[in-house]
């Protein structure tokens, strides 16, 4: 009921009510953008693309309701952009974001390096399939529905992306990074 | 294949330990500032626009006495209301079709006009192929120029279409002077701080004007508690329906003002009624002081066809006046009523808090204490701010407010000083215009 009036209050041009919607769920958006861009500051900088364009086309929502699917669909097109623009800065920033995070595990920040790598080779419609469905959980509905693709299409790209993986990883070797 | 789900999953746990920066909320607002939402088919939008255009608010964009020319405006639809619309059906506007481009390709076309004794309205289309017809600045005051003067924009509305490449836009002027001819519709385009100016001239044709429907004199004058009133005359036309009136001619106010009790009149509630029953709806009104006094404008939509009769009811009037209330206070008062110009205050206590000192108040709803003074030992205070309010309905209708307004400082002898008062007078005084 609370979002439905936020979500009123935003279509009127409120500022402040569209902030709090987005807000009432920072933990998905902001996992959403970082499962994409995996850094702190793309991250950032996708959500505020996301909100800018939000506020300049709420009115044209029509369903209240469907505010957060739209605006999350937003958000993956705000982040696709970003990685079109930044391609190449992906790889080394998680490096460091998991030098941080796990510092003693020398073992595990290898390997997360590596799938990261690995990942990077496949193409952005199958590594965003792999990140929204393992990173974020997300089931193939909400994954059809999110990038605006058939439920048919999101399975196929997950598993192509996945057989792709085990051949990078199994067939290139470990010893290659 | 389980062993890839394995260290993906692994690597969702390292994920999951990221946290939502904090400063999340704040890069947000920051990223909306100063953004300027588009709205289409958006009431608050249009208002927005009008009251930007001028201070004349006319919300009604209808303009009147059309001149007949046999074809219509196509693409304004949406921006339309009901009467303008079915006039636009009759074809009856005039064409002109003009475009000026601007040199970043941006385009205004002056699509056409009706034109009439109380308004020139222009409809006019900005294009911009860039697809960013939001953002382009047209400057806000635009104007028709004429061989015997000029006429200023005094309010209007437009829609954009969805690809953002268009904006149609309906404006009103004041009329042009019955013999110009040839007009000059001037805009100004500000690209990258440079002003580049905009000019489509026209012809007018009034050979074929409609007539109006009523003008009527009606001289009619009300004295009311504290103001005068006087009804002058009424317009109508096939679109709308103009009263006329003054509050006080040049001399009474000249006369006002150098005795100190200046009056200002905010707001006027008017109500038309056609054929006993027929309530014509309010499209919005003005209230100016110049050279003639106080006058106003109330305009209301078109009458019906077969007009029978016509009422016209004053039924409230909000007025500012001059004053010279000084009230002497004691500190422990406890309730105390006073009454200037009519208007009950209630005084009903006074307090001292930290350095301030309190007075808490009541009076109806409408009425405001525009400029009052504390004056703590012989010390002028200006009041700084009202700091609690309370609205409470009387069983009898009128709703009375308590506030407490808040001085800084205290001393021993405390005069409150009111130099201005705001209130409502409510009539529904009504009387007939004579419609044969």
């Amino acid at each position: 009921m609370e979002t439905d009036l936020l979500v009123k209050k935003a279509k009127q041009g409120d500022k402040d009510a569209l902030v709090e919607l987005i807000m009432l769920q920072k933990q998905e958006y902001y996992k959403l953008a970082y499962a994409f861009l995996n850094n702190k500051e793309d991250a950032l900088d996708a959500l505020e693309d996301m909100i800018v364009i939000l506020y300049e086309r709420i009115d044209r929502l029509r369903k209240v309701d469907a505010f957060y699917s739209w605006s999350k669909t937003i958000l993956v097109n705000c982040c696709r952009g970003r990685l079109k623009r930044n391609k190449r800065i992906i790889l080394y920033d998680s490096l460091a974001e998991e030098t941080e995070l796990k510092k003693n595990d020398f073992n595990q920040k290898e390997e997360h390096l590596m799938l990261d790598t690995a990942l990077a080779r496949l193409s952005d419609k199958q590594q965003e399939v792999i990140r929204l469905r393992y990173y974020l959980d997300l089931d193939y509905e909400t994954i059809s529905h999110l990038l605006k693709i058939p439920l048919g299409t999101v399975k196929s790209r997950l598993s192509t992306g996945l057989k792709k993986l085990k051949k990078f990883l199994g067939d290139e070797g470990y010893g290659k990074y | 294949m389980e062993n890839i789900e394995n260290m993906l999953k692994e690597r969702k746990k390292t994920l999951d330990k990221v946290e939502v920066p904090e400063e999340l909320g704040a890069r947000l607002s920051r990223a909306l500032n100063g953004k300027r939402a588009l709205k289409r088919r958006n009431n608050s939008w249009k208002i927005k626009v009008a009251t930007v255009c001028l201070a004349v608010l006319l919300v009604g964009y209808n303009l009147n006495t059309l001149a007949f020319y046999g074809k219509k405006l196509l693409g304004y639809d949406r921006v339309m209301n009901g009467t303008l619309k079915q006039l636009n059906e009759l074809g009856k506007g005039q064409l002109i079709g003009k475009s000026h481009t601007f040199q970043n390709g941006v385009s205004v076309t002056l699509d056409g006009i009706m034109l009439d004794e109380s308004q020139l309205l222009a409809f006019y289309t900005v294009h911009d192929p860039r697809g960013k017809v939001d953002s382009v600045n047209l400057q806000p005051l635009m104007q028709i120029d004429g061989l015997f003067g000029s006429y200023m924009m005094e309010g209007g509305q437009g829609e954009m279409n969805e690809e953002n490449t268009e904006i149609k836009w309906i404006m009103g002027f004041e009329p042009p002077f019955f013999l110009e001819r040839t007009l000059h519709f001037k805009f100004g385009l500000i690209d990258s701080n440079i002003l580049e100016e905009g000019v489509i001239s026209f012809k007018l044709d009034r050979t074929k004007a409609m007539e109006r429907t009523l003008k009527k004199t009606i001289d009619q004058t009300f004295e009311l508690e504290q103001t005068k009133i006087k009804f002058e005359s009424i317009l109508a036309s096939p679109t709308r329906t103009v009263i006329y009136g003054s509050i006080q001619n040049i001399l009474e106010l000249a006369r006002d003002q150098l005795s100190g009790e200046r009056l200002r009149t905010n707001h006027l509630t008017v109500r038309l009624v056609a054929n006993n029953n027929e309530v014509i709806s309010h499209q919005g009104g003005s209230i100016s002081t110049d050279i003639r006094g106080i006058t106003f404008e109330q305009s209301f939509d078109a009458l019906p066809v077969d007009l029978q009769a016509l009422h016209i009811t004053l039924e409230s009037i909000s007025v500012e006046r001059d004053v010279n209330e000084k009230v002497d206070l004691n500190r422990d008062e406890t309730k105390r009523e006073i009454e200037i110009l009519g208007q009950e205050v209630e005084i009903n206590g006074v307090y001292e808090s930290n350095d301030s000192t309190l007075i808490t108040i009541t009076t109806d709803e409408s009425t405001v204490l525009t400029k009052v003074y504390l004056m703590i030992d012989g010390n002028k205070v200006e009041l700084q701010n009202t700091v609690t309010n309370n609205r409470e309905k009387l069983p009898n209708g009128p709703i009375r407010h308590t506030r407490t307004l808040h001085f800084p400082g205290k001393g021993e002898e405390l005069t409150l000083h009111i130099e201005r008062i705001n209130f409502t007078e409510f009539h529904n005084i009504t009387f007939e215009v004579p419609v044969n």
